[in-house]
């Protein structure tokens, strides 16, 4: 009898020490309630989504870090070069209009799951949006495009600037995409910057640093610089492939250098992420030799004069060129 | 087949340099050729006796020139033939 009961005790001092229910509000996971998104609710304009993740506050400490992330695509995802912004119309009219299931007639039908082909990469946190901000996003593109027809560069620019509003911030890659393993190491806090350090961070917005396990890991840039065909989706979309051929034809082979290790530190551009825009990282990445030789070939009974040029290319990135 | 992200499951065809791999490209071109009488025989002659070449290497990210092309690396070379035909 005595036994039966010390052993009801333990059952029940290991059931509270379980965490709280792992699925709660229809979400799997402890602790999502605490991120960002959860606690500021689903955006419902472009302006909130951009103020979601404003990080103008960053700037007050760390201008330099700021400067250089502005010179990289990364601070206009959206519209890139302006061919972005062309790309994401394209994919609206030739591709979602065009699929029969997709129950996309017009730009009008275009909800935040229709993007996400191109905003899982692009804008991932327009998953933390509700579908007015598609909508939204839909509009200024084409406002844009319809501007630069019309030659009416106010509007162009009126357009252009909405769309560079919402961007790779640095509370995507320092918060939201901060960690990937969120059921180990917890979900991304809102309040907090995640790097290489913990403790107490002196902001008023952002009062604690955490330690982000994949900050310098390049599964970190693989979130986005990608694996393939994104079979998550309904639609699959075959985009960046750099972060599965990193795996499979870099990591392989035995390569050992990280993205961030050539893009941001030994190419000295920090934050100022680049690939081929930058001349450094082009030189650096294919050796290029050319040999050549002129000679008389025999041709039956004919002599033909011929020149031969070998191209020699050796590829010394840690994935495919080109890739993305 | 579009090349649209939008219209593709997986890729037709990787013309991309692998990582770490060595690729060798190889080019023959005939120097031109005329038809000239020499002795009262008809013969074939080359037009020139060194041939400029220059050698390009672009991205095409949306596989032609027309559309934000990026050139890689360029190497120029003459190509020179002996006028004795040896």
């Amino acid at each position: 009898m005595k036994q039966r009961f010390y052993g009801a005790m333990v059952l029940l001092a290991g059931l509270s020490l379980l965490p709280a229910p792992a699925i709660a509000g229809g979400k799997a996971g402890v602790g999502w309630q605490e991120t960002i998104a959860a606690k500021s609710g689903k955006a419902k304009t472009l302006a909130e989504l951009a103020k979601m993740y404003d990080s103008s506050s960053c700037i007050q400490c760390h201008q330099d870090k700021h400067d250089e992330a502005q010179k990289s695509i990364h601070s206009r995802s959206i519209y890139g070069t302006g061919r972005t912004a062309s790309t994401i119309i394209s994919a609206i009219e030739n591709g979602l209009m065009e699929e029969p299931y997709s129950g996309v007639k017009s730009p009008k039908d275009v909800k935040v799951e229709h993007l996400m082909g191109c905003a899982k990469c692009h804008l991932p946190q327009l998953k933390d949006a509700e579908d007015s901000v598609a909508q939204e996003l839909v509009s200024t593109l084409y406002s844009w495009k319809d501007a630069q027809k019309k030659k009416d560069k106010a509007a162009v620019k009126q357009a252009e600037d909405k769309l560079k509003s919402v961007n790779i911030s640095c509370l995507i890659c320092h918060n939201r995409n901060a960690i990937t393993h969120k059921w180990q190491d917890g979900y991304p806090k809102a309040g907090a910057v995640y790097g290489s350090k913990d403790g107490e961070h002196p902001s008023d917005q952002f009062p604690k640093m955490g330690v982000s396990p994949i900050m310098g890991e390049s599964i970190q840039c693989g979130q986005c610089h990608g694996m393939g065909p994104n079979m998550e989706l309904d639609e699959p979309t075959q985009c960046c492939t750099s972060y599965g051929s990193y795996l499979w034809a870099y990591k392989s082979e035995g390569g050992q250098e990280t993205c961030q290790e050539c893009h941001m530190k030994k190419s000295k551009l920090g934050h100022n992420i680049q690939s081929y825009r930058d001349p450094a990282m082009t030189k650096a990445a294919v050796d290029f030799k050319v040999e050549s030789f002129g000679y008389h070939w025999r041709d039956g009974a004919e002599i033909k004069p011929k020149a031969v040029v070998k191209v020699e290319m050796t590829n010394r990135a840690g994935h495919s060129i080109p890739d993305g | 087949m579009g090349r649209g992200p939008y219209e593709k499951s997986g890729m037709i065809e990787d013309t991309g340099l692998p990582p770490g791999k060595t690729v060798h490209e190889r080019f023959d071109i005939m120097f031109p050729l005329e038809e000239v009488e020499v002795d009262g025989k008809f013969v074939n002659k080359p037009t020139a006796y060194d041939l400029d070449v220059t050698v390009q290497l672009w991205y095409l990210p949306f596989g032609t020139t027309k559309t934000d092309p990026f050139l890689w690396h360029e190497a120029s070379k003459t190509i020179s033939i002996s006028k004795s035909g040896k």
